[in-house]
């Protein structure tokens, strides 16, 4: 088991290195630097001006040279500076990270409660009434875009019923009590929550009601039913428990889409995450920002495969790690 | 919603014996009712794709006529052509042949309050007058015409009879018609969007044959690759890679008419999105490749001596099309939502070629002025996806042996 | 339909019936902002503070509140001192020509404000200028514009009065005063910083103070100071009690970054912000808004003022369509501008004859000292006429070679503006016959590459915004045409080059004459608008919006932000308000 893990784990951060320089190249690859930024703000800045500001800040050598006094500086643990808000990264991603994890935790948590009750309720009224309505609703799920579905909640609860913030992270306000902050905090996470966990709503219950009927048919449900448990034993005990390692999955998976469906929640809802962070720093070339919030959502991608890979042992023991 | 559509057909289970595959297929697919209303939606989507430019002719809208002093109109509006597209029609009018008689007829009539030129006067009439009013004093006069005159005013008055447009939908930003914009829009969307799938299908079947049929390094070597580009966080790649200038990349190949082209952002945008999204296919193509491999048929043929390419053209494609084609189905979907997103973000076709994202990104900031002009993309988008995904769902009960067995 | 559907469908109307009785008490009633606090909306990034290194507008916006610069431009475009006591001139004496008989140059005396202080009590000394004209000039400190401190070849401090200095300037320039962008840095904190990383490459900007401690009230001399800084986030800020001028009626203010325009406006409308700035909403959104806030009576001023910000279209000289003047000339005829602002900008946003300003001194639109062009499709059409354009059945010009009319539109792509003016612009030439090709690209390519070295190949749009009374030669000398001799310097992008024009923009940085540098300037636009390599579009105005009881509020015509006299900003009481209103009536 431990091997098991610590190859994999060495296999993952081998990809990570290796799509860091992907992503390094990608982003080189994109027309412009930061200094070109500067360029439209201000048109006084001279030709002299742009040379000296490109030596400064290293940019006139090639790129593996670039990459590596990056990288090296990352090893070090120095994450570098961010050419956009002139600040450590460190300062500025801290902060974002921790809002982000605030919003898509919130937007799993929500897509979790709501979805596995209705995928196992679809599954055991299969083509009722109930199923179809929740088929319909997972579909929609799945279908609609989510910068869509942001705009018609901003328009609904912030404009015509005027009862959560239409975007933002939190009021900027001195005099609250912890609790009233908090409360502050959830009153602007309905939206973007909402709008985010729609789409992992769809996944969920599509996911789940397969896996149910899946399960449901085996024999052991069978052989459970003709002993006479009690339904909640069976479909529970039995039939939930199966049904859990493709959903766990796809839980573990979702959590790249839940941090690309951040970037265009987080841009609709102007909430402070790393999403829009992300887009704006790739926007404005701000280098060490983009590629350290790349790496790290990369890294987390790599790292549920892997938690995946090993909840299937604990939710299903026939699976063993040799 | 009723339940009756929910009961099994008992009776079909005799003919099942009789029936070729396809025919199978197609009534287990018929049986899916969301299905067939999804299959409709799109075929009606498509009509409308392909008819754009009837549709266009027909209504006499255009997607790229402006009349800027009517912006954001409500659904519903009549509203007169703008000034300048009058002036272009008049001109039109002029050049087509000598109207120099109905010019001398309409200006013994002093039509207008003050004096202009003969060459102007055409012009000034138009803009000077609404289009009824026109219209009728037009009419007014056909009786006073003299006969070389006569067919000319008739002509002029049908030309402002058409002055005056109706648009059921309001219009945008431009004073353009919203629903003729939509319509256009149908058309970039679903045309990425099944492009986008079509091609990635079979970037997707060649890499996951060539990785299943193979195995060994081939197989680790292609996997890896499709895996490491799985765990990337595509909005962010493609954010990245639709910044790439098209014009740098194939400056100076045979490729550079794309950049040319007036469809360069749609090109370009197709293009990116193939890059990123055939993964899923390839692997499941290498998923049922590596079961079908070792199945008595395809060992059988080998052993027969028949080449690679025959065992992969005859034996394992046929039988890796069915979940594909659910897969490619399911992939039109999410590339009309990659396509809708990354217009929105400003990333992805650009004006004035109306896509539904783009659409929606310019009105989302007038979201309070002039809500239907952000709904109405965001409708057509789910309706789309929503119809595909249910068509994939079709397929895949269909070609699911468990399900048949319903 | 079953009884479930009917159910269902009331169940429906009951929760509409609820919604339409909750919504107007939800709806809050119109508070209005008092002298306590003041939320301003932004939708743009803003950097840290340091003003010596940044470089983003809503930064150079904020920092107007916190900090002063050595002279100011004010709202009627006037020149005063800011922390100096007086504008040293030629004519007061307090400025000279000094020569060497080799080269000649200006030596000027300034005062730093008796009063002035930084936000910590130290006094803000000629010291503190000193110090910053060191960072600015080097090498490893990222200065965005080096030329402001270039400019300056010493300062010579008092020894007997450090509020006291002589600047001793490189040349003799007439503009040698222009100091509204020179700012002080505090010495007393930001020298140890400077001396121990200025060996290293940007060593300084990452660890100063501005960086490590942006909340030290020591940092500013402005109104008010920072009391918190969320980078991306927001800007807290309270009076500076130390301030050396008059003392500021707002006791907070709070700047919100919201990059999204529409959230933003939900924002305003919902009471969780009281005002968008200047860098907020879009030119049109501000247009509907002004019209909602009129129908509905909303607490809000909506404001528009016409700026220095020139829109333009760049016509590539290098084209060989766009060589012929007459095509030049046919284009500018084609386009209605007056009516383009009309219809885009509700005529709020004024059409442009040139390059200069309506706020600017040297403005003029006397039809004898400038061509002006009217409106007149037909006049366009017999200039392509006479061009040798003939028209086709498919209704565009063709050349004599069967070359198609047909030039490509370039512009930044994402500026909604400027698309929508591309579009229209586009429609206005299919008029003529010409065929417009749009292709844009994101704005770092578009100024970085493709207008750095030319490679548009027909027409560029984009803006420029100078200070008033610039001199134009980076857009007009021939000198300026970025090509490979010149190190790609230089903003005449059109490659325009007129002999006469060349002479004209040197003489105008050696006249010291009010009078002669009007009439040079003028036939340097006389030559702008007859050779047409540039046709000019419009203004853009700045946009903003305040709460109805705000005074001392105005947008300046310039580049210098609004905030610039945030202490004079108040917001009356409701009582106030009446009577004020009353009074306007």
């Amino acid at each position: 088991m431990t091997a098991y893990i610590l190859r994999r784990l060495l296999q993952t951060a081998v990809v990570i290195l290796l799509l860091s320089y992907f992503c390094y190249l990608l982003m080189t690859l994109m027309p412009g630097d930061p200094v070109d930024e500067m360029i439209m703000a201000n048109p006084e800045i001279t030709s002299a001006d742009i040379d000296r500001l490109r030596a400064l800040h290293g940019l006139d050598q090639p790129v593996w040279v670039r990459y590596w006094n990056w990288a090296s500086s990352i090893a070090s643990g120095d994450l570098g500076y961010s050419r956009t808000y002139r600040v450590p990264v460190t300062d500025i991603l801290g902060p974002r990270l921790l809002n982000t994890f605030v919003l898509a935790g919130a937007a799993l948590l929500v897509a979790v409660i709501v979805a596995i009750p209705l995928g196992v309720w679809a599954a055991l009224r299969k083509n009722s009434t109930a199923d179809y309505v929740i088929n319909l609703f997972a579909f929609a799920g799945i279908s609609v875009p989510s910068f869509w579905i942001a705009i018609v909640l901003i328009l609904v609860f912030a404009v015509y019923i005027p009862i959560f913030p239409a975007g933002g992270t939190g009021s900027i306000a001195f005099d609250m009590t912890p609790w009233e902050s908090f409360v502050d905090r959830l009153k602007y996470l309905v939206l973007p929550v909402l709008s985010l966990s729609f789409l992992s709503i769809g996944t969920y219950v599509r996911y789940t009601r397969a896996a149910m009927l899946e399960s449901m048919g085996n024999d052991y449900i069978r052989t459970a039913r003709a002993k006479g448990l009690g339904w909640p034993r069976i479909y529970l005990m039995h039939g939930f428990r199966n049904a859990l390692i493709p959903l766990i999955t796809v839980t573990a998976l979702s959590f790249s889409t839940l941090f690309s469906g951040a970037i265009i929640t987080e841009t609709v809802f102007a909430y402070q995450g790393v999403g829009q962070l992300v887009f704006e720093s790739i926007q404005s070339n701000d280098f060490n920002v983009a590629m350290v919030a790349f790496m790290i959502s990369v890294s987390m991608v790599l790292l549920m495969n892997l938690i995946a890979d090993l909840l299937y042992g604990v939710a299903d023991p026939r699976i063993s790690y040799a | 919603m009723s339940e009756s559509a929910a009961v099994p057909k008992v009776h079909q289970q005799a003919q099942y014996e009789a029936q070729s595959m396809a025919s199978i297929l197609l009534e287990q697919f018929l049986e899916h009712r969301m299905a067939v209303i999804g299959f409709s939606v799109i075929a009606i989507f498509l009509a409308i794709a392909l008819l754009a430019p009837v549709i266009s002719a027909v209504s006499g809208l255009d997607p790229d006529r402006q009349n800027v002093f009517n912006r954001y109109q409500p659904p519903g509006s009549h509203l007169d052509l703008s000034t300048h597209e009058r002036e272009l029609r008049v001109q039109t009018f002029l050049r087509q042949s000598d109207r120099s008689e109905l010019v001398r007829f309409l200006a013994d009539r002093e039509l207008l309050e003050f004096a202009v030129d003969d060459e102007d006067l055409l012009y000034e009439l138009v803009t000077q007058h609404a289009s009824i009013h026109l219209a009728g004093m037009l009419l007014e006069l056909q009786s006073e015409a003299p006969d070389s005159a006569r067919s000319d005013l008739h002509a002029l008055r049908n030309l402002v009879a058409e002055f005056r447009s109706f648009h059921l939908l309001g219009t945008d930003e431009l004073g353009r018609d919203v629903l003729i914009r939509l319509v256009y829009g149908t058309r970039v969307s679903v045309t990425v969007g099944l492009l986008v799938a079509f091609v990635s299908g079979l970037i997707g079947l060649l890499v996951g044959s060539l990785a299943g049929y193979y195995g060994g390094r081939t197989d680790a070597i292609l996997m890896r690759f499709t895996d490491a580009l799985l765990s990337l966080p595509i909005l962010v790649v493609l954010i990245v890679v639709s910044a790439i200038d098209l014009g740098k990349v194939f400056g100076g190949t045979p490729l550079a008419f794309i950049v040319e082209s007036r469809h360069e952002s749609v090109i370009k945008m197709i293009l990116i999105l193939c890059l990123f999204s055939w993964m899923q296919a390839a692997r499941l193509v290498r998923g049922s490749i590596l079961s079908i491999k070792e199945q008595e048929f395809v060992l059988a043929a080998r052993v027969l001596g028949a080449k690679d390419r025959t065992i992969i053209g005859a034996h394992i494609i046929p039988n890796v099309i069915a979940p594909l084609l659910v897969a490619v189905t399911l992939g039109i979907g999410n590339a009309i939502l990659f396509e809708a997103a990354l217009s929105f973000l400003g990333l992805g076709i650009q004006p004035p070629t109306p896509s539904w994202g783009n659409m929606l990104n310019n009105a989302q900031e007038m979201v309070q002025h002039a809500p239907t002009l952000a709904i109405l993309p965001g409708l057509l988008i789910l309706f789309t996806v929503i119809s595909f995904n249910y068509i994939g769902d079709g397929l895949r009960d269909a070609i699911d042996p468990k399900s048949i067995r319903r | 339909m079953s009884t479930r559907a009917l159910i269902a469908l009331a169940l429906l109307a009951l929760i509409a019936g609820v919604l339409a009785y909750v919504r107007p008490q939800l709806m809050r009633p119109g508070e209005l902002p008092t002298n306590a606090e003041l939320k301003i909306g932004i939708t743009q990034e803003f950097e840290n503070l340091n003003p010596i290194v940044m470089s983003m507008v809503a930064t150079t916006y904020i920092y107007r509140m916190v900090g002063r610069s050595l002279i100011q431009l004010d709202e009627d475009s006037q020149w005063l001192p800011q922390l100096a006591t007086q504008i040293p001139t030629l004519e007061n004496g307090l400025a000279r020509r000094v020569s060497d008989g080799e080269r000649e140059w200006i030596e000027a005396e300034w005062t730093i404000h008796p009063q002035a202080r930084w936000g910590d009590g130290e006094p803000l000394t000629c010291r503190d200028f000193r110090f910053s004209w060191e960072v600015g000039l080097s090498p490893n400190v990222g200065v965005p514009n080096i030329e402001i401190y270039r400019q300056i070849r010493d300062i010579h401090i008092d020894p007997d009065d450090p509020k006291h200095c002589t600047f001793e300037y490189r040349e003799a320039l007439w503009n040698f005063n222009r100091h509204h962008l020179l700012y002080p840095l505090p010495e007393h904190l930001e020298r140890p910083v400077f001396e121990l990383h200025a060996e290293q490459p940007e060593g300084y900007e990452q660890n100063s103070n501005y960086t490590r401690d942006p909340t030290n009230p020591g940092l500013y001399s402005g109104p008010y100071r920072i009391v918190n800084l969320g980078l991306g986030s927001h800007i807290i800020l309270e009076r500076n009690p130390h301030f050396f001028g008059e003392e500021a009626h707002i006791e907070r203010i709070v700047i919100m970054l919201i990059p999204n325009t529409g959230t933003l406006e939900a924002n305003l409308r919902a009471g969780s912000i009281d005002m968008v700035s200047q860098l907020g909403m879009s030119f049109d959104q501000s247009l509907a808004f002004a019209n909602r806030v009129q129908a509905q009576e909303l607490p809000f001023r909506v404001n528009f003022q016409p700026g220095l910000t020139y829109e333009h279209l760049d016509l590539n000289l290098d084209n060989p369509f766009l060589a012929d003047i007459r095509t030049r000339r046919a284009l500018v005829y084609a386009i209605d501008r007056q009516g383009l602002v009309d219809a885009l900008f509700g005529g709020l946003q004024p059409a442009a004859f040139h390059n200069l300003a309506p706020t600017d001194p040297w403005y003029t639109e006397d039809p004898a000292r400038i061509v002006i062009y009217r409106h007149s499709r037909r006049k366009a059409n017999r200039l392509l006429d006479e061009a040798g354009w003939v028209w086709r059945d498919d209704g565009y010009r063709y050349n004599a070679d069967g070359e198609r009319l047909r030039l490509r539109l370039m512009t930044t792509a994402g500026n909604k503006v400027r698309e929508l003016v591309q579009i229209y612009l586009q429609d206005q030439w299919r008029g003529i016959g010409v065929d417009v090709r749009i292709h844009n690209d994101p704005a770092r390519v578009f100024f970085g590459q493709t207008m750095r070295r030319r490679e548009y190949g027909g027409i560029a749009m984009y803006a420029w915004s100078s200070s008033p009374e610039n001199n134009p030669r980076s857009m007009v000398s021939s000198e300026s045409i970025p090509g490979e001799n010149n190190g790609w310097s230089g903003q005449n992008y059109p490659g325009w080059s007129n002999a006469r024009v060349d002479e004209l923009v040197d003489e105008l940085d050696r006249s010291f004459d009010e009078k002669e540098r009007l009439d040079l300037v003028h036939e340097i636009l006389w030559h702008y608008t007859s050779e047409v390599p540039v046709i000019p579009l419009y203004y853009r105005s700045e946009t903003s919006v305040t709460p109805i009881n705000l005074t001392g509020y105005r947008i300046p015509g310039h580049q210098i932000s609004a905030a610039n006299h945030v202490e004079r900003w108040r917001l009356m009481d409701a009582e106030e308000l009446t009577r004020y209103r009353s009074d306007a009536q």
